[in-house]
């Protein structure tokens, strides 16, 4: 399905609708799940499109109690900078967290297909890390 | 490239505007002009910055200030850059001036937004993040800077302590401040008893929304004959950018964008941070100041969260930062906060700062950051 990276809503159908992430290599080993038409590193514009795992290890997060207007029903839940294991870094969210309570960072995740907004993570397993 | 200065300074009080961000904005442009002693028609180009006009329905507010202003034929633009747009605006009105394109322009910030009430606020508060890869994904304005804290704290062992230290130094500086929202001052007890909003920031990690407006007025050397103020030299306007999306930043235990304006800033001056005797910082939460001392350079990384704890950034202190109470406690409305960073040096200068004047007053700073980081300014002002 070549092609579902060029528009920014090829990335968001790729999630929410076909349940797979997708992001992009660039020439200089890069990887990016934020859409764009070069790369913001070395400036090269052949980004090829990548199938991402999803599985990564959390390399910040916040646990939000004050939601945006898309996630009313949703607070608390974390918000989580994601260090993917093909490299690259992903934001996305985790429902049903607590301050105090989450995940921290270089724990385990794993992308979830969800039919809610935006990229949707759970707290992974020693299975996530073996695969 | 000519010398320019900044000759008049006005600002309303922040906290929640009776009056449209379009009144304020006109009244402290007025004043500003007054302040200066100049006649509107000297201004050569307006710049206005006023992020959320949609909130009121108006956008294109150049043309309605400068003709409430008297001066309907002068051009004018609208500046955006999230929450440095007015010191974004600042720097067009330097490059104009300097580079000869107008002898006196006008640079105005305003913002009213207190009453679309916190959910619709934290919702356009988060239109300066990228909204399909970040909001969409489930972050909020104060959820990103919660991000780098959470980054920090991991990397430096940065403490609640130490970031509520900031809150409360921040909030006793507004406190001597008549034109600061919150004017209290609060105790580290309070602040630790604070609500979490987005861990491990609290309710006083954060700024509040604000209301307010703020102008200056900047002129060429020689086309200002006696100026009636104190002015500022303005030694270095510097902007710089970074990769907008948080995830997509190598590091995340500083700004790019502010390391980069600050060397620009200092190789454009010939001045080094020890030379600056005090400075406004973009301090949207406690953790952006942290932030801000480490990358503009006044700080080794991870050894800045002390400096309020240790005494060293008071008001009273070797380097004082954010004497107005900052954005924490003065407040942030974001169209109107780069320049009102500038009113505060302006009156800082003048002496005109009362129970906040701080003691030397030769060289200050101002940092202004664009949402987390996209945009940055600094700006180096001397006495003349």
């Amino acid at each position: 399905m070549p092609g579902e990276s060029t528009t920014i809503d090829g990335f968001r159908k790729g999630y929410e609708e076909e349940h797979r992430l997708i992001g992009r290599r660039s020439a200089c080993g890069f990887v990016t799940a934020t859409w764009g038409l070069v790369c913001p590193r070395c400036g090269k514009r052949d980004l090829a499109e990548v199938e991402l795992s999803g599985r990564g290890r959390i390399a910040a997060i916040t646990v939000q109690t004050v939601p945006g207007d898309e996630f009313v029903n949703d607070a608390p839940y974390a918000y989580v900078l994601v260090d993917l294991a093909e490299g690259g870094r992903i934001s996305g969210w985790i429902a049903g967290t607590a301050p105090g309570e989450g995940p921290a960072i270089g724990d385990l995740v794993q992308f979830v297909p969800s039919y809610r907004p935006g990229v949707q993570f759970r707290r992974g397993d020693d299975r996530d890390a073996g695969r | 490239m000519r010398e320019v200065w900044v000759v008049g300074a006005a600002s309303t009080r922040f906290g929640r505007l009776a009056e449209t961000g379009r009144e304020a904005a006109t009244r402290v442009a007025l004043e500003a002009l007054d302040d200066a002693g100049l006649d509107p028609r000297t201004i050569g180009q307006t710049f206005v910055s006023n992020c959320f006009g949609f909130a009121e329905h108006q956008a294109h507010l150049g043309p309605l200030l400068n003709t409430a202003l008297g001066i309907p034929e002068t051009p004018s633009a609208t500046i955006e850059s999230a929450c440095s747009s007015s010191s974004a605006g600042l720097h067009e009105a330097f490059v104009h001036v300097a580079g000869g394109f107008a002898d006196a322009a006008l640079v105005v910030g305003a913002e009213r937004l207190s009453h679309l009430g916190t959910l619709q606020a934290t919702s356009y508060f988060a239109m300066g993040a990228d909204y399909p890869f970040e909001t969409r994904n489930g972050a909020t304005f104060p959820g990103l800077y919660a991000a780098l804290a959470s980054a920090h704290v991991r990397r430096f062992g940065t403490t609640s302590e130490e970031l509520g230290a900031i809150a409360v130094k921040n909030h006793a500086n507004g406190a001597r401040n008549p034109s600061a929202h919150f004017q209290k001052e609060i105790s580290l007890e309070t602040y630790l008893a604070s609500p979490i909003i987005a861990s491990p920031l609290r309710l006083y990690d954060c700024c509040p929304f604000s209301d307010g407006a703020a102008a200056v007025v900047v002129a060429a050397r020689e086309a200002v004959d006696r100026p009636s103020a104190e002015p500022l030299v303005i030694r270095a306007s510097a902007r710089a950018g970074s990769i907008a999306d948080l995830q997509d930043r190598p590091d995340l235990t500083g700004l790019p964008a502010t390391r980069l304006a600050a060397e620009k800033a200092f190789r454009q001056a010939g001045l080094s941070a020890e030379r600056v005797d005090f400075l406004e910082v973009h301090d949207c939460f406690t953790i952006a100041e942290v932030l801000a001392l480490e990358d503009l350079g006044f700080f080794p990384k991870g050894k800045a969260a002390r400096a309020a704890v240790e005494g060293t950034t008071a008001r009273d202190g070797r380097l004082p930062v954010n004497p107005s109470g900052g954005l924490k406690a003065k407040g942030h409305p974001i169209g109107a906060t780069g320049v009102a960073q500038v009113v505060e040096v302006f009156e800082q200068f003048n002496h005109r700062a009362g129970r906040r004047q701080v003691p030397k007053t030769e060289i200050a700073l101002t940092h202004n950051v664009g949402a987390t980081g996209g945009s940055c300014s600094v700006h180096l002002f001397q006495h003349r």
